[in-house]
This record gives structure tokens, sequence and C-alpha cells, in this order.
């Protein structure tokens, strides 16, 4: 069919004006719409496996399709699911899968920690409660990714009824999650198992997915606990089984920097303060990076040490091996195939790991022990039989304990160092000697050579070395700390010859083991006539082989920084002599390289100490300060220094002659009269180079040949004005032209560059800022190792650490069920503390109730879930929060708590109860945190009432309101008003009667006026915060957790019946006595209505009796008549027919 | 809640200010004992109890105690509020003690702040209101926390023993602070300054001015020195005078220098020319000692630098002094918050002394007492 206005048409038509304005505007508005604020990308290098949560009401097939996802990505097949697995599902991309129940505890916490959801839908039944829970769960803990997954389709036969369900459901979902969100049909089982190719899919959708960062996730660390460890002494245990204890949890480290010595909460469970955290090696790493496209069989690798897969298990002081031990043999006995692919797959994931070991060290302690495989094979081999004892008594659980680190665990560990130490200090001179030898060699054969000595050194060695170093580097913090004390008393020089002293001493007894070194050092010390200096370079050259045994990697860098510093030295020893100021500058060029070397890290060691030493510190000083600080400041300076004056100038101690011309020339180029650097300075730029010409080549000469790499730019352009001006060749003279034009062709480019974005937008200014923020966070600390790293920012996600915390109630570790998520989450800074909450909060519009003030409730709020008692109030227009007894029925309200301290614009959902299932929607209301205080201003009204007693014209004495005259005297000035409506003021107090008072009014009062003023009192919040402690419950009770309960379940429980107050049926006995007046009165009229009308009625019919009498007569009458007359004719006629007769 | 299991505790009255103020911020409880203890005035000063009571006044809900003798300081810290407050400085020492540490807290409360501080303006201990008001509001202005409200104002001028000045002090509130990088200093532009003088002759502020002059315009020709000779009651109780130098950069930074009159009453009398010349040098090693921030800045911006977002911050400093150092280690007691330190070596030689770079990751702190509507 042909219509008359084609589409080309209507396209060529004109546009109006306006239309054209809303288009670009829409377009615009669009465009606006896409932008988010642009915030630094923190996501790690390395991530961590992102959190896959398989969530549905129960027999929907979460197992299923957990083991079906393990089997897809590694060819395993896991029996029992306990806790989170996490495989290596891609190259880029590993998932930790765990599965979550119906419980609300257990879906409160899982939402929170959830990168992606799977949300299993029953296709046969539809949408169950449960899964709008979670959702609404997940909207206010911020949405992660929802992937829904519909399942039981093949039990719809129909055709076109399953595609009828999908259409329903789909649609169904995207209203609840966003238009176009992903759903996936899972059409069938075979063989107890979803079909391979959707698995595939799915699997696929999952490793190409992006997540968005969610607020709290990113602010806030984390680790899902993927295994835990019973650390306590067991002589404790045994003395008291209930005694508190000390486990350490493993995981993942996600979302922020996790500090040591910080504050986490495990929700269900409580608030800790982590008494230490390690990093251990990955045990579910990524591969290496390959050009494949697919991983290979030893890469698939699996870890879930909760539902006893994993291969080898790391920790900071043992190592575990899981044989499969019982399970294995409970497995065979069920089936025959899975176990022996499960066998197969642990022997390999051994070798993997193994194999891994063996090419690469790894560093398990904390002090950055490099361990080589020689090492774990003696503890493996030192481990394994005692851990088989205790499988026998913990049968039943996956994860078995480990023994020897209970019953060796802190003795044995210290026998160990002990041992260690004195080996270390009856070989020291040995070693040393050996080591140092060797490094002298690898010194001089190369620096590349070096390093693989290092490499190449069995562990043993190793450990002994680095030993051997701290009690080499312990002795220079204590010469640099009394540096500083020195400083501050102004001695410079003397602390500088001290320390020249010592390091001469050093320098010796090195000069006598290591020959190549001295011999450098000496030769330099022949040709200069500096002492100080060449000594600074044996000190420099000591410094990293202490460093070396620790930190190969920098090794290199540094004695490449060395070299360029004995040029440097050198070539100012070769020109000293000139200038008297040049010679004072040698000085200081030794002091500063000196200093740099030396003090570099012994600044910092000054100020934070060595890490180890603050650790074994902390040990001692454990039990007096509750085993968490300690003042790191060494004693003897803590006295004096604790009460000096609190001042924060810096007082100048020796002040220079500032009227000395070379004194005055040390600062010069700090102003914008000196000279600038070749980069910056306007003149250079231009190539005028004529006027500070004879200058520019001294201070070429010195820099130039000191540091070549560091000043590039300028001992280029150094040499090349050489070049230029003194020899003046051709070659030169081109240089410079091809220079010229490669800075104009900059310039242009630059121009053009900020001609185009001319319509750069501040929002584009912003993006690029983060942008640049994000590469300084990511490139600052990446040339450190981890150990070092670790102190800087702390613990980065992606780590897999080991967190140790003490104080665990005992029955977190009895009653431990790995089917629920045990979770820490780390809090900020003063997160752990309590205060009052203020909320904005609004009842849920499915939930079947309103909430009443005082009523306890249980609300999540950031990681925590716990018990409180809101009061909820409305802010009036003047600003005060006036209370409610109830939450409005659909709209926003105020609610005050007593809780913990939580940032501002966090989401909060309150519940009533976490226990048993309801058939009814459970979320009772949502809210979000607006300030947090720590005294709250909620009123309530309060109406005084009062009667006058005597009145003038619009004066009236007013009584019964307060009982003295100083309640009075508060309110003097204060609104009244009677019931009827006249406004008034209280003026003054009466002497008599008490509490009387004086009161003006807009109009004349009655004696019958009662007087009313309305204040505004305020409500106390009863300070309840009762944490949900769910994970404590015995194991499956763990849902039935119930705290403080409302006073109208208490009476239903108890069946007492509420009793009234009297005086507040006051309203209902009036009224009744009222309608019942109302009523007699009624009655009355009525009653007198009714005999009116009876009477009435009764008159009527009177009149209609006489009047029927009446007529009754009337007719008898007639009728008498007519029979009269007819008596008379029958008379007359007889007598006329006996008369004829006769 | 484990509020009383990670309470600090500390020793003598040293850093009383710093602990207090990281106290308040980190939300931790602190213990100071031994204060003074065997000294023969035991217990805390005037001085210290007046500042317990301002952090009073502008917390909410922080509790404290203190034994019968004053050795022993029980802090748990309430919520910054902040408002409209006036307040009595003792005049044993000068405001410029209270106010560092108020402008440490003043980004964070809950309702901007706006104090009213009386006392002693200048002294020769604490750094005075001007040094302040010239070099720490243009550092916090570097992070975030600017706005039309931000101002320093000095009404009248006290000088030690008696005081009688007055300072009002506003600052916005913000929610977080912004990281920096702040690594390269620039060369100095310009050096401003006061010469103050109250109740003495007006023509010492011009004496002052012209021996500073001389001896700052062999460096640069750009010196602008105001005088500011305060009468009646702007000139507080005793008299006095003083200068203030601030040198400002072509990237921002400024360093400051100050010298007092000795108070009246004690030691000798100083001639303003002496004065003029001996602060102009005192700029000049503070030049020396270089750096993007001066050397009685240097807490705050390693304050603000660790109080960011979870982002590197870096900073090139002057020298560190010993407070410094002690400051270091408090962050790290309280917020376990390492710096990275490099040392720079002045590898130029006409650029001063060496310098430190500060780096490290800020906490991702949030302004936990403002309210959101």
């Amino acid at each position: 069919m042909v219509t008359p206005f084609s589409a080309s048409a209507i396209v060529f038509l004109p546009l109006c004006g306006t239309n054209v304005a809303g288009l670009r505007f829409r377009t615009q508005d669009l465009k606006t719409k896409k932008h988010h604020i642009p915030v630094v990308d923190r996501t790690p290098l390395e991530p961590p496996p992102v959190v896959v949560v398989v969530v549905g009401p129960p027999k929907v097939g979460k197992s299923t399709l957990i083991r079906c996802l393990i089997k897809n990505s590694t060819r395993q097949k896991l029996v029992e699911i306990r806790g989170p697995v996490t495989i290596v599902s891609g190259k880029k991309r590993r998932l930790t899968i765990i599965e979550c129940g119906c419980d609300i505890n257990t879906m409160i916490d899982l939402a929170k920690v959830a990168d992606l959801v799977l949300m299993l839908i029953d296709a046969s039944f539809g949408f169950e409660m449960e899964t709008f829970e979670f959702l609404n769960i997940c909207q206010i803990h911020g949405f992660p990714k929802i992937m829904g997954v519909l399942t039981h389709l093949d039990t719809l036969k129909n055709n076109k009824q399953l595609k009828k369900t999908k259409k329903r459901l789909k649609h169904r979902f995207w209203t609840e999650v966003y238009q176009g969100a992903k759903l996936f049909y899972l059409s069938g089982m075979v063989h107890g198992e979803y079909q391979k190719q959707e698995i595939h899919n799915l699997g696929r959708f999952i490793s190409v997915m992006k997540f968005r960062p969610l607020t709290w996730q990113t602010s806030h660390p984390y680790v899902l606990a993927d295994r835990m460890e019973d650390l306590t002494n067991p002589e404790d245990v045994r003395v008291n089984p209930k005694c508190d204890r000390k486990v350490s949890l493993y995981g993942y480290l996600r979302g922020a920097y996790l500090k040591n010595k910080s504050q986490i909460h495990i929700p269900g469970v409580g608030d800790f303060t982590v008494s230490d955290v390690a990093f251990l090696p990955d045990p579910c790493a990524l591969p290496d990076h390959q050009k494949k496209r697919s991983l290979n069989e030893k890469e698939k690798l699996i870890y879930a040490p909760l539902s006893g897969v994993g291969g080898l298990v790391y920790d900071k002081d043992a190592v575990y091996i899981d044989l499969g031990g019982s399970h294995a043999r409970q497995e065979r006995e069920e089936e025959a195939r899975p176990n022996h692919e499960l066998v197969q797959s642990l022997i390999s994931a051994h070798s993997t790991i193994d194999a891994k070991m063996a090419s690469s060290r790894v560093s398990l302690f904390m002090d950055s022990k490099p361990l080589g495989t020689e090492d774990v094979e003696n503890e493996t081999l030192f481990t394994v039989p005692k851990e088989e004892k205790k499988m026998d008594t913990r049968t039943g659980r996956m994860r078995r304990k480990a023994v020897f680190e209970d019953e060796d665990g802190e003795d044995g560990e210290s026998e160990e160092e002990e041992e260690e130490e004195e080996m270390s200090m009856d070989e020291n001179g040995e070693e040393s000697d050996s080591e140092e030898e060797e490094e002298a060699r690898g010194e001089q054969g190369g620096q590349d050579l070096l390093g693989q000595e290092l490499v190449l050194r069995t562990c043993k060695r190793l450990r002994k070395a680095t030993a051997q170093a701290t009690p080499g580097e312990l002795p220079a913090f204590a010469d640099s700390d009394d540096d500083l004390e020195m400083s501050s008393g102004d001695e410079r020089e003397a602390v500088l010859e001290e320390h020249m002293e010592d390091a001469a001493g050093e320098g010796q007894t090195s000069e006598e083991e290591g020959g190549g070194l001295v011999e450098d050092s000496d030769t330099e010390e022949s040709s200069g006539e500096n002492v100080p200096e060449s000594q600074a370079q044996r000190i420099g050259n000591k410094d990293p082989e202490l460093k070396s045994m620790t930190e190969e990697e920098d090794v290199e860098g540094l004695l490449k920084e060395e070299e360029d510093y004995k040029e440097a030295s050198d070539f100012s020893v070769d020109t000293a002599g000139a200038l008297k100021w040049k010679e004072d500058l040698t000085q200081k060029a030794a002091e500063a390289f000196l200093r740099q070397q030396q003090s570099a890290p012994s600044l910092r060691k000054l100020i934070y100490g060595t890490v180890a030493e603050d650790e074994e510190d902390e040990g001692k000083a454990g039990g007096e300060l509750g085993g968490l600080f300690r003042v790191s400041r060494p004693d003897k300076e803590s006295k004096r220094k604790a009460d000096a004056l609190d001042c924060s100038k810096f007082p100048v101690e020796a002040p220079k002659d500032w009227d000395l011309d070379e004194v005055m020339d040390s600062i010069r180029d700090c102003f914008v009269t000196g000279n600038w650097e070749a980069d910056k300075d306007a003149a250079k730029l231009l190539k005028d180079d004529e006027l500070y010409g004879d200058f520019e080549d001294l201070e070429t000469g010195t820099v130039h040949k000191g540091r070549p790499d560091d000043q590039g730019d300028e001992a280029g352009s150094g040499e090349e004005k050489e070049a230029g001006g003194g020899k003046g060749t051709e070659e030169a003279e081109e240089k410079q032209q091809q220079q010229r034009m490669d800075k104009k062709r900059k310039l242009k480019e630059m121009f053009d560059a900020e001609y185009d974005e001319g319509d750069a937008t501040y929002f584009d200014d912003l993006k690029g800022e983060m942008l640049r923020q994000a590469q300084l966070n990511r490139a600052e600390f990446e040339d450190q190792d981890d150990e070092t790293r670790v102190q800087y920012e702390g613990f980065r996600p992606g780590m897999y650490i080991r967190v140790e915390i003490e104080g665990v109630p005992c029955e977190l570790v009895l009653n431990f069920d790995p089917h629920y998520p045990v979770i820490l989450g780390g809090l900020g800074n003063t997160e752990g503390n309590v205060g009052y909450v203020q909320m904005r909060l609004k009842k849920h519009r499915w939930y079947k109730k309103i909430l009443k003030t005082r009523d306890p409730l249980i609300l999540s709020l950031g990681w925590r879930r716990f018990q409180t008692i809101p009061m909820y109030y409305i802010e009036d227009h003047n600003g005060r929060h006036r209370l409610l007894k109830y939450t409005p029925q659909h709209m926003h309200c105020g609610a005050s708590f007593w809780g913990p301290i939580t940032p501002q614009g966090t989401g909060c959902l309150a519940i009533q109860s976490v226990s048993g299932t309801t058939p009814d929607f459970r979320i009772a209301a949502t809210g979000v945190v607006l300030d947090l205080d720590k005294s709250i201003k909620v009123v309530k009204k309060l109406k005084l009432i009062g009667f006058p007693f005597k009145i003038y014209k619009n004066t009236a004495f007013i009584k019964g309101m307060f009982t003295s005259v100083l309640e009075v005297a508060r309110f003097e000035g204060a609104a009244l008003r009677t019931v009827s409506g006249i406004r008034g003021q209280i003026k003054k107090a009466l002497r008599t009667p008490e509490g009387a008072f004086r009161a003006t009014f807009e109009d004349k009062l009655l004696m019958s006026d009662i007087v009313f003023m309305r204040t505004w009192y305020p409500v106390s919040l009863p300070t309840f915060y009762n944490p949900v402690t769910s994970l404590l419950k015995p194991v499956g009770e763990k849902d039935s957790w119930t705290g403080m309960k409302t006073t109208g379940q208490l009476r239903r429980e108890k069946g007492i019946r509420l009793k009234q107050n009297k005086d507040s049926l006051y309203k209902i006995a009036a009224l009744l006595t009222a309608l019942g007046t109302v009523h007699k009165h009624k009655l009355k009229k009525a009653k007198a209505n009714h005999r009116q009308q009876v009477k009435e009625h009764l008159k009527v019919k009177q009149k209609e009796e006489e009047a029927k009498l009446k007529r009754q007569k009337e007719a008898k009458k007639k009728l008498y008549r007519i029979i009269g007359q007819r008596e008379k004719k029958r008379q007359k006629s007889s007598l006329k027919g006996s008369a004829g007769r006769e | 809640m484990a509020s009383h299991s990670h309470s600090l505790n500390y020793v003598g009255c040293n850093f009383l200010r710093q602990r207090l103020v990281l106290s308040t911020l980190s939300g931790r409880p602190v213990k100071i004992r031994k204060i003074r203890a065997k000294d023969d005035n035991p217990g805390l000063r005037d001085f210290e109890a007046n500042f317990i009571r301002l952090i009073d006044k502008i917390t909410n809900g922080s509790r404290i105690e203190i034994n019968q003798t004053g050795t022993t300081l029980y802090y748990q810290p309430g919520l910054l509020c902040g408002g409209s407050l006036e307040h009595d400085c003792s005049p044993s020492r000068s405001i410029g003690y209270y106010l560092e540490s108020l402008l440490c807290l003043a980004p964070f409360m809950k309702q901007s702040l706006r104090i009213v501080l009386r006392g002693v303006t200048n002294d020769q201990v604490d750094p005075s209101v001007d040094v302040l008001k010239a070099t720490a509001l243009p550092l916090l202005k570097i992070f975030g926390i600017d706005g039309e409200e931000l101002e320093l104002k000095i009404t009248r001028r006290g000088m030690p023993p008696k005081g009688g000045g007055e300072v009002v002090f506003v600052c916005p509130v913000k929610k977080a602070v912004k990281p920096v990088q702040f690594t390269d200093p620039g060369k100095i532009k310009r050096i401003r300054g006061v010469a103050y003088s109250v109740r003495v002759s007006p023509q010492i502020a011009n004496r002052i001015v012209d021996s500073a002059r001389s001896i700052l315009n062999k460096f640069l020709p750009d010196i602008y020195i105001y005088t500011d000779h305060m009468k009646g009651t702007s000139s507080g109780k005793s008299p006095g005078f003083g200068l203030s130098l601030v040198a400002e950069t072509t990237n921002g930074a400024f360093l400051s220098a100050e010298l007092v009159s000795n108070p009246q009453g004690e030691g000798v009398a100083v001639l303003p020319e002496d004065l003029g010349t001996d602060c102009a040098k005192l700029l000049l090693e503070e030049i020396y000692r270089g750096g993007c921030v001066d050397s009685t800045n240097q807490s705050l911006v390693l304050l603000l630098m660790t109080l960011g977002q979870q982002d590197v911050s870096k900073v090139l400093l002057g020298t560190l002094s010993p407070y410094r150092i002690e400051f270091l280690r408090h962050l790290r007691s309280y917020f376990q918050v390492m710096f990275k330190i490099e040392m720079k070596p002045s590898d130029e030689e006409r650029k001063g002394g060496e310098k430190v770079l500060m780096t490290c990751v800020g906490t991702g702190f949030s302004n936990l007492s403002k309210t959101i509507k």
C-alpha cells in the first residue's frame, strides 16, 4: 500500500524553529544523562576474584548450577559445596562462587559483598518472595550486577505456555532490575545437570562481564573468608572450653586497602580489632601471561578449602596438604567416578603449585623470608602425620584442624627462631665473609650475575642472610637516632664526623673481607684528597649489600645510582680548588650524598622504627597495653621529650651569616631572579645562550659529567651549546635547525590540540584529573616489594590475606557452619563508635503493617545487622523534629536511633524479625543515613492546662498550670490559647495561689474557658544497640536469632491484657453520656411523637366510627322505612285483596 | 562495642594538641598519663586546660576525665559540631597555639565554624595569627577547603603579657579532602609582610620595614611590607611590635618568618632595625629549608594528606622538625598511615638545603559530622 506521504517526504519537511531547538535540547539531555560523576579508578591491577552469589528459593537448582559452573571451568565435580569456591574461569577472570540460602541474614550479608548475583527463578512457579526480598536488599546496599536465570523450564510442556511464561517473567524482572537486564534460560536437565552448552554460555557471559564500582564496597576493605583456623592455645581451651578464641581467617581482600590493626566487623558476630594481617601466596592464581587463547588444564585451578578442595594450602607458618582423606573415602562409597576425578585433579593441582614453587620463590613470612621449594618440602614432611591424627577426631568437617600449629605454633616457632639466631650468631662471621665475597665478586662480574646468584641461593642461606642483615641494620638505626638529637642541638658537622667514623670502622671490616670492593675505594681514596667522600662511598656500597639480602630487585638500581655518584664526586674532586666556595660545595655534595645513602632509609627508620623490631616490642609490651599499640619512640628520648614545651615552631638552631655572599648564593636560585631550570627558563628557551655563556660552561660541565641520566635535558642542551658556540660545525647547525623545526611542530600541535578541544568541558577536565590520579596511584609504589608496599598503602585488594583476630566468642568456632558466609568488613576510622544516627526512612510499600515508635527493629546498616529502638519523627516546616507514634503510610519520615556511626548517605533496611520465615514480605522499611550526632533533638507536644479564677476585661488570672513561681517565670511571655480560640500571653506570676499567674488575652474570657499552652518536650532515646549474633547460634538454628521483643509480642505470649489508664477513658465516658442524653432525648421525643400520633389516630378512628354508626343508623332507618312501607303496602293490598276476594 | 579496647596511651604533656586533635578526628580515645608528674607544679597548665575547654566547646558528646592532680587525662572524643562560638584563650600562650589545632579540625565540623578567639595574637613562642593567615589558609585552599567563608580576621591585636587581641576565624565545612601532588615549589616571586606596632610609636613599624627591605632587596625587587599600627581598643593591653614576612612562589607555596619584640618587662629592649634584619634573615633561613610548605604548617599538610581520599598524595617539604617527626608517629598510631620518605638532595647548589619528599595514601576520611539533606 502506498501512502501519499512517504517517509522521505516527511524527512524533507521543514522543521519549525522550536522543534529544532527541542531536538537539540533532547540530544543534549541524552548526552548529559550518560554522564556519571567521574571517580578515581582504584581497581587493582590484579583484581580479586569476582564474587558470584547464587541466590534463589529452595529447590530451584542453586547447587546444581554452581556444580555445573565449576565443572564447566575446571573439569572437577564437587559433591558437596560448602562455603565459597574460587575458580579460575578465564585468562583474566577468577570467580568466587557462593550459594545464598533463604535465611535473611545470609541474604543481607551476601548482597553487601556480591559483585554479580545469579538470581535463580523457578519458571514453573514464578517469582517467589525471596527473590523480591533479595532484589530490595541489593537496591539498598548498592546494586551489584544481577543476572536472572530461569530454571525448571522443562516442566512447561506446552510451547506456547513456555513462551508466555518467559515473556511474563522477563518483563517483571526488567521492571525490578532495569530494562534489558539479562535473563538466562536453562532449558532442561541432562543426567541431573544443566545442558553443557547453556552452562558454557553462562560462563562466557560471566567471564566478560564488566562491573561498576559500588560506593560502599570501594570505600571499605572486606574479606569473604574461605577458611578459618582456631589458633587458641589448646591448654586454655582445655581449662575453659568457653574461653574467647583467637582465630585466623583467610580470604581474598576486596574493596579498599586494609590496614593492620584496624577495626573490622564480622556480620553476625561483632566488632573486633585486627591483631595481625599477613599476605599469603595466591592459592588460586591467574595464569601467567601467555599468548594462548584458552587455559590449559593445569591452569584451571579451584580453591575451596571449606569444601575440602585446593590441594596445598599455605599458611603464615605452616603448609597444609589436602589428600582427599576421609571425604574421598566417603565419596568412593557413593560414587566411583567423581572420586577418581577428584583424586586426579588433586594430584594435578599439587604438581602445578609445586612446579610454580620450583620456578619462583615465595615469601610466606611477614618479614620477607623467602622460602624455597626445599623448605616447603621439609615442612610438609613434618606436618603431615600430625594432621592425619587430627583427622580422626574431626571427621565430618571438611577442613581439618591444624594440630601442629596449635601444639608447636608459638613455642615451636620461637624455638626455631632462636635456633636460627644462634646458628646465625655462630656462623655469622663465616657466613658474612663468604657472602660479602660473593657480593664483591658479583659486583665485579656484573650486576646481572649478582641477581642470578641471589636467586640460586638455597633458602637456608637466605634466611641466615636476613638474620645477619638485621643486626647489621640495627646499629645504624641507633646511630641515626642520635643523629637527630645532635642535629637538633645543632651539631651537624660533628654528627657527620661521627658517622664517618662509624662508617670507617665498618669499611675497614669490609676491607679485610671484600677484596675487590676495597680495591675500588682505595684507588679513589688515593686519587681524591677527600677522605670522607670515599668513606661515604663505602657506606654506600655497604648499604646495598645489606639490603640485597632481602631486596634483590633494588640492587641493580642502587648500584647504578652509586656509580653515578662516584662519577659525580670524582669530577668535583678534580675541579676542586678553582674557587673557595666550590670546595665547600664538594664537601656539601659529599655530605648530601652521604645523607641520601645513609639517611634515606634511616630517616624512615628514625621516624617509624624498624617494623620487625616494633613487632617484637609489641609482643613484650602486649600485656600492658592490651597488646595493640605502643609508643614507637625509644624510652630515653621519651623521658626527655615527654614534658617539653608543646610548640610547633621549628626554630633555627644555627643562623647562617646571611651577609656573606656565599651564603646568599646558596638560595639565589629560589627566587625568580635566579637561574631557572633548562626546561623552564625563558631565556634558554629562546636560545639566548650568549648572555650566560661562561656560567653555563661551568654548570653544565659539573652536572653533565656527574649525572648524565637525570640531567639529560640540561646536559644535552649544554653539549649542543658547546658544539654550537665552540666548534660551529655544520652538523651542529643542522641539528639546531632540526631541533627548531621540532619545537615548532610541537608548538603547533599543542595549539591545535588546544584549539580543537575548545569545547573541553569541566567534565572532561575532571575526568582527566581522575585519570591522572589513578595512574599516579598505580605507579607510585609499583617498584617496591610487597613487604614495604604493604606498610605504606596497607594490604591492597586482590591479595590473599590471613587475618588474625583475638577475643572471638567460642561459639563462632564451635558452631561454625560453612554454609553461612563469614565476612570481615573493614570499618573506617570513626565507624567503630556508637552515637545517635538520624535517617530518612520509609515504610516499604509491600510491608503490611506500619511501624511503631520505640518498637525494637533490626536494621542492616553498613556491614552491620543490629537491633535497636528507633523513634520516628517528622520535620516541621520550622525545622522542629516532632515525634510520631507510627510511621506514615506512604511518606518518608525521620528515624533516630542509637547505633553505629556510619557515613552519611549509607543505605539501610529494617526488618522486624530475622528468625523463621513468614509468608509476607519481610523488609519493613528502607532508609538512608542523614546525620550523626551525640545528642538528639526530637520533641513531642505537651499541653499544659489551666483555669481562670478571676477575670477582668482582657486580663485573667489563671491557676492550675504551674506549681511554683519559678516555673511561671520560666514561661513568661509564652503564648496561651483557650479552647474557644482566644489567644493570649503569660504576663507575671502571682504570689498566691502558688503557680498562678496573670495573663492577657485578645478578648474577655469566660469562667468556663479552659486555657492551655502548647509546649515541646524533648524525648530521650533509649541507648539500645544489640548486634545480631546469628553466626553464634548452634548449627541448624542460625536463622532463629531473636533479640528484644516488642511489648505487644510479650503480651501476646504471656497472655497479659492491656491495662487501660482510667484517665485515658475520660473522653469515651463523656462521649457516652453525651450520646446517652441525646439518645434519651431522641427516645422521649419519639415517644411524645408517637403518643401524639396515636391520639390523632384514635381521634380519626373515633370520627370514622361515629360516621360509620351514623351511616348505619341512616341505612337502618332507610331500611326500616322501606320495610315499613312495604308492610304498609302489603297490608293495604291484603286488605284490598281480602276485600276483593272477599 | 570495641570502643574501649582501642584507646591509645601516652606519657607526658608534650604534643598534647596533636594527640587530642588526632583523637578527635580518628574517633579513638586517648589516655595521657604522667603530665608533668615530676614537676614542682604538676599537672595540666592553665593554657592546656583552656585548650581542653576549647575542644569541649567545638565537640558534642566528648568525655574528658582529668584526675585530681591533673597528671592524667582521658579523652573520649565526640563529634565535631562547630557553629558560632567565642573563646577566651589563656594569655600564657598566643592564639596561634589554639588556632593551629582549630585549622586541623575546622573543615570537619557539622556546621561551619565561626569562632571569636580572644587573647594574645602575637608572641615569641607560637606562630602568630598573621603568619597563619598568610600561610595556612592558602594551604587549606590547595586541599579543596575554600569558599568565601574561609577567613581569618584580626580585629584587635594583643601583645603579651596581657593580651587583649581578638581574631575571628571562619571556616567552611567539607565532606572530603582532595589529594594533592605538590612537589615543585616554584620560585619566589614576591615577598609580603606585616610590620605591626601597638601602644608604641607608629614610626617603629616604618623602621622595621626599612631594615627588612635592606636585606631582602638583594634577592628580589617585589617586596611590600604593610605597616599596621593599631590604636585605641584594637591595640590590646600591652605594648609591643613585630614583623611577619611571607614569601610567595610562582606555584603558590608560602614560606614565612616572624619575629616579635620582647614582652613588656621581660628581657632587653629590641631595636626595630635589628628586629627587621633578623626577621628578614629568618625568612632567608626558611627559604633555605625550602619545600612547598613552610615549617609551621608541616603538620597541617601532613594531616590533610592523611585525611585525603584513598589516593596518593605527594608533598615536598623542607627539613622535618622533631615536632613533625613525632606527628608522623602519631599519624601512624592513630590512622595506620605510614609516609614514604625520600630525601631529595639539593642537586643544584643554589636552591637551599635538602628537601624531603613525603608520599602517602590517604585513609579515605570523610566528614562524619556533616549533615546531608
